[in-house]
């Protein structure tokens, strides 16, 4: 089950890491419904990589428990990739904007658990 | 058909690719922060990635990709964190337009 620990302990990371950034897109009610539209075509390209299959899952590396074809662990997999991509972007777009000397952010140190 | 993972992800970023130039979305004119964004996730993902498919997590079928690969991985593979972390900041920026609008 290495790759369901490597998913959740990724989704945490990002958790973590948009409150440490203090970009705090996940306070907002915005990014829900943008999840939730990610997930709905989720649903259709991961669908078919998984149906056809184009991507094969190693049996003892995840908990075996499928949406469809779709593994749950690819859920919590897409919110780290979904969450980090834009994470990083509203924390670096807010840098752009803000004027220089006022930057009291902490550095975007992405090493996990920082 | 060896080209089935590549029409895939050309299908995914179609249309954000030609709707990100809208300046309504946020995007155009915002490349160095979507640059950063994007390469650090990218790189994350693909360190993850080779990590992964070199201890069996998952694997790919030959039969859909076009064979060329580069660290284990087929450069489908290596594309698709490009097109989704893409798509991704896309998808938020057009989302907070249409929420805004209400």
């Amino acid at each position: 089950m290495e790759y369901t620990v490597a998913a959740v302990v990724a989704a945490v990371c990002v958790i973590l890491l948009d409150r440490r950034l203090g970009t705090r897109v996940l306070r907002r009610r915005e990014f829900w419904v943008f999840l939730a539209v990610m997930y709905g075509f989720k649903l259709i390209a991961n669908g078919y990589l998984t149906w056809r299959p184009i991507v094969i899952y190693g049996r003892e590396h995840f908990l075996g428990v499928r949406l469809g074809t779709i593994p749950l662990e690819d859920f919590v997999y897409g919110f780290a990739l979904i969450g980090l991509s834009v994470v990083l972007w509203e924390y670096f777009r807010g840098r752009q904007a803000r004027p220089a000397g006022r930057n009291s952010a902490p550095q975007a140190d992405v090493g996990r658990a920082t | 058909m060896k080209s089935e993972y590549l029409i895939v992800l050309a299908a995914i970023v179609l249309f954000p690719a030609i709707l990100s130039r809208d300046p309504k979305i946020g995007i155009r004119g915002n490349w160095k922060p979507l640059v950063k964004a994007m390469g650090i996730t990218c790189a994350l993902f693909w360190a993850w990635d080779i990590i992964a498919t070199a201890r069996g997590h998952w694997s790919f079928n030959p039969a859909y990709v076009l064979g060329v690969n580069v660290a284990g991985m087929p450069i489908e593979e290596w594309l698709f964190f490009v097109v989704v972390s893409f798509v991704s900041v896309f998808t938020w920026e057009a989302t907070k337009y249409f929420m805004r609008r209400q």
